[in-house]
């Protein structure tokens, strides 16, 4: 199935582009999309997920809706991730 | 009531929600909690727009790296003035008509119900998520709203936390990683968040709009981006 992955702020900026359309297995979670764009992206991997918790940093919503890690993914889904940001 | 002056003052703003709004205004008392960064902007056009009485909260003093961001302290402010007093000192020369209270110190779970007592909105400018999850429960045992804002670089976040109708603070960022030292930032994205964040505090107290209940901005300025992400 297809998705199409929205990179926001600091992700983008890491990957380099805005969004990507991915081919990927039918049926995977939120949680196995990041494993593959980790993959995909070694920016992300290196710079910014957590060594000992590696979904710490990333927020994720799934067509526009704030969704957690072990939600489903269907065919056409738009995926969203961004990192929170803490400054005052 | 509002004075004559009053009705001059505003006349702008009254023109978009009309006497009855600028008489809530008048009538509020918003913390703004974190007077550097998004508290300057914050409490500036707070005080701007006419908020009858704004409780500024910080302990710390302004220093010289901070001066690219947080445009209420001064040069001659450095090393010397708390943050809140620094604020309140400008404030006060800018509208008179209004009240300025400040709290020199660090909100703690023992002082908060009498450091933040009689706020009707709470305005999180702080630069860590352990403070802010306890603005969170505090203003869920109170039943009060909480304008989140948090910047980085050129990105920052709002949202507004109002209890019983929105997610908590703590459900939306259930595992942010705190980043020690010090964060870049340039002062105009604090500028717009900040300002996004005074709009939200005057959409929650004149009922006109629509505030972002359930509903996280997300802004880029370096791309030039602003998406709403459906919170529930």
């Amino acid at each position: 199935m297809k998705v199409t992955i929205r990179y926001f702020a600091r992700y983008r900026s890491l990957v380099g582009k805005s969004e990507e359309e991915l081919e990927v297995p039918d049926g995977i979670t939120v949680r196995e999309l990041i494993g593959i764009l980790k993959e995909r992206h070694p920016a992300l991997k290196n710079e910014v997920f957590a060594e000992d918790d590696d979904l710490a940093d990333v927020n994720v919503s799934r067509n526009g809706r704030y969704v957690r890690f072990d939600e489903v993914l269907k065919d056409g889904d738009i995926v969203a991730i961004f990192p929170p940001v803490s400054g005052g | 009531m509002l004075s004559e002056r009053e009705l001059v003052r505003y006349d702008r703003q009254i023109m978009v929600f009309g006497v009855e709004g600028q008489e809530k205004l008048k009538s509020a008392k918003v913390a703004v909690v974190g007077v550097g960064g998004l508290g300057s902007p914050v409490a500036y056009y707070l005080a701007a727009a006419g908020i009858g009485t704004l409780l500024l909260i910080d302990e710390q003093k302004p220093e010289l790296s901070n001066l690219n961001r947080q445009i209420l302290h001064w040069e001659e402010d450095l090393n010397k003035n708390p943050k809140s007093e620094s604020a309140r000192w400008k404030l006060e020369r800018f509208n008179s008509g209004i009240k300025i209270e400040t709290f020199v110190g660090r909100l703690t779970v023992e002082n908060i119900d009498d450091v933040l007592a009689g706020v009707d909105v709470v305005v999180d400018c702080l630069d860590n998520f352990e403070t802010r999850f306890m603005l969170d429960d505090y203003v869920h045992e109170r039943g009060i709203p909480l304008v989140h804002g948090a910047v980085e670089g050129t990105f920052g976040q709002v949202t507004t936390i109002v209890p019983g109708r929105t997610m908590r603070l703590r459900e939306i960022f259930p595992k942010v990683r705190e980043k020690k030292g010090k964060f870049p930032i340039i002062g105009a994205t604090a500028g717009v968040v900040g300002s996004i964040q005074v709009m939200e505090v005057i959409k929650l107290l004149t009922g006109y709009g629509e505030p972002l209940l359930n509903r996280l901005l997300i802004i880029d300025l370096a791309h030039n981006s602003f998406d709403l992400v459906k919170l529930r």
